[in-house]
């Protein structure tokens, strides 16, 4: 088998379990040294441990790959500078950094405390943009480089009880639409992948719940359904292996849906229907115009429940 | 169209928020004119932007007060949301507005760029509607109209941050309503395009001399200059958002630029593969340019290296 990332530096953050890990392990099958980076806490952010990442760098070791653990948090700018410098130190330079990293702090928005807000966005929404920011020059320099982030079905459509974390994930496809188009012409190119998978991270949501949610949300294909709804966490792997390979070059901005070997590119948002005057609109007007208009066919994804 | 209702407008002193605040009188709603009067990137508090607007509102028979405070903490938007409710002892509509731009291509963005466009814009939506949703729950009535942008849904260079917030701003608004719906309340978003002082910037003006300068003039191909579209166009929309009759407009964003309103699409799959078992890298390198990615062009392709 051919190895396609030889040669290659990546940076792959929260590798120490889940997604995150089958990454770091395919991409060093293929050939990359990897960063494995995993500040090893409980998955709603609390306590540290360096053992998920050792664990998951002796694995690519065993397997005659390279790797070095890193532990710092994606979080902290100062701290996100040093997961890229450990890249340029241990193996020279950067080439792919996967955002991966991320924690739960699921609740309904009118319970929500100001601490589980910012923990979200400061994992995901921040912690994408440091790891990013410090990546940036480097291969702006070198002109070259893959960028992969982390979105969510919660962020791109909405789950309910996730405020914070829809936030973070919408937040992390407007920022790898606006980073692709920066750092695009320095032949850089930067993509998310929106991944539906069994981890540590999902197990927390009642299995029916979340596929009456996908269903509602017009999500599933009969195969995917079919094929059990939800992907094992490595399903992830080879796309974002694919995305860091120099063939992939001309795959800029674009997000991508993985479930299990379900693989859709996902639209923009974009116009779907427009509604024209040539002078302001009054309200009245538009009251009238709106719902044979714009809001035709369009459901209340939660109607008002009916009062008894 | 909203007579009896009580409307906080946050960045209400000037641009987009101002005209929201002014036609919400005009409809007969009590306003809480929520502006922190800072420069456009965020300096310098003054109260002087909420008082203009609450007396050009008295002036017109309407009912609105100042309130100069931040949206940026959760104390904040508690206290603009509390203002609302300790003056007319119910608040029916919330429409964030306020934001600050710090622009910047992200290999040179400051740490403090990126977190006060986040502070404003992202947590600033959420403290106003964490500090609301209680009482509107109670009341099983709401409505929430927050603001995205173009920035983030499409993707502008040079705002990673503001690009990240009005991105954020969106999955936040169909995540609430669906968290909200059945309480009889809506959140939707809007997507404004208008000339402001946030959008008329000298660097608006220079890029556009450097297009002419290039031959490319983006007018004469019958796309609107952004300065010519008012601000004032975006207010009725968000009136009727705001309004009763709109209760089963829920989790959607509107693109409003001038006179023309477009329902933004939510993502959706436009191209797939499937495999029974798991993909390949080899199989992948293979398979996606013909499939997902045919047709597919780079936004940003690589700057042919110059002989």
């Amino acid at each position: 088998m051919k190895k396609h990332l030889e040669g290659k530096v990546a940076v792959v953050t929260g590798s120490g379990r889940g997604i995150g890990r089958g990454i770091a392990i395919l991409l060093a099958e293929q050939g990359a040294s990897v960063v494995v980076n995993d500040l090893g806490c409980s998955v709603d952010g609390a306590g540290q441990t360096a053992q998920q990442a050792d664990e998951v760098v002796n694995e690519i070791k065993a397997a005659g790959g390279k790797a070095v653990a890193n532990y710092d948090s994606v979080s902290e700018f100062a701290s996100a500078k040093n997961i890229i410098d450990t890249a340029v130190k241990s193996f020279g330079r950067l080439d792919i950094l996967v955002n991966v990293a991320g924690i739960l702090r699921d609740r309904m928005i009118f319970n929500m405390s100001e601490a589980e807000w910012d923990a979200v966005i400061a994992t995901h929404l921040k912690g994408t943009w440091n790891c990013t920011r410090h990546a940036a020059g480097i291969l702006r320099e070198q002109k070259s480089g893959r960028i992969i982030s982390f979105t969510s079905t919660s962020g791109l459509y909405g789950n309910p009880g996730q405020a914070n974390y829809g936030a973070a994930k919408d937040g992390i496809a407007g920022m790898t639409r606006v980073v692709a188009r920066e750092l695009g012409k320095y032949g850089i190119t930067v993509n998310a992948i929106a991944p539906v998978a069994q981890t540590r991270m999902i197990a927390s949501v009642p299995r029916d719940k979340q596929q009456a949610a996908q269903a509602s949300r017009g999500i599933v294909t009969p195969k995917a359904s079919a094929a059990s709804t939800i992907g094992e966490p490595d399903d992830v792997a080879p796309m974002v292996a694919y995305l860091a390979t120099d063939a992939a070059a001309g795959v800029n901005g674009q997000t991508f849906l993985v479930n299990g070997g379900l693989i859709a590119r996902v639209s923009d948002p974009a116009p779907a229907r427009t509604i024209v005057k040539r002078t302001r609109w009054e309200p009245e007007e538009l009251a009238a115009q709106f719902p044979r208009t714009l809001g035709l066919d369009v459901p209340n994804p939660a109607p008002p429940k009916p009062t008894a | 169209m909203l007579e009896g209702r009580v409307a906080v407008v946050t960045g209400a002193g000037r641009g987009i928020g101002r005209g929201v605040a002014i036609l919400m009188a005009q409809h007969g709603a009590r306003v809480v004119v929520n502006d922190y009067g800072v420069s456009g990137d965020g300096r310098d508090p003054s109260s002087e932007p909420a008082n203009e607007v609450v007396a050009e509102i008295v002036k017109n028979g309407g009912e609105a007060i100042a309130v100069a405070d931040t949206v940026a903490t959760m104390d904040g938007g508690a206290r603009i949301v509390n203002a609302a409710i300790e003056k007319w002892g119910q608040l029916d509509i919330v429409v964030t507005c306020a934001g600050i731009l710090r622009d910047r291509m992200i290999f040179n963005m400051a740490e403090d760029e990126f977190d006060a466009v986040i502070a404003t814009h992202l947590k600033g939506t959420f403290s106003i509607v964490r500090a609301v949703v209680g009482h509107m729950r109670e009341r099983g009535y709401g409505r929430i109209i927050t603001f995205t942008s173009g920035a983030g849904l499409f993707g502008n260079p040079g705002q990673s941050n503001y690009g990240s917030a009005k991105s954020g701003i969106a999955g936040f608004t169909k995540v609430v309503s669906r968290d909200l719906g059945k309480y009889g309340i809506t959140c939707n978003s809007v997507s404004p395009v208008a000339g402001t002082r946030m959008t008329l910037t000298d660097a608006y003006f220079k890029a556009r001399e450097v297009r002419k300068a290039q031959g490319i003039v983006r007018e004469e191909r019958g796309v609107a200059s952004i300065e010519n579209l008012s601000p004032d166009d975006v207010a009725p929309m968000v009136v009727y958002l705001a309004s009763e009759g709109a209760g089963n407009v829920n989790g959607q964003i509107f693109l409003c630029a001038g006179p023309s309103y477009a329902l933004v699409s939510y993502p959706r799959p436009v191209a797939s593969i499937f495999k029974e078992s798991r993909w390949t890298v080899d199989e992948l390198l293979e398979t996606v340019p013909d499939t997902l990615m045919a047709g597919v062009a780079n936004p940003a392709p690589p700057r042919e290296e110059k002989a």
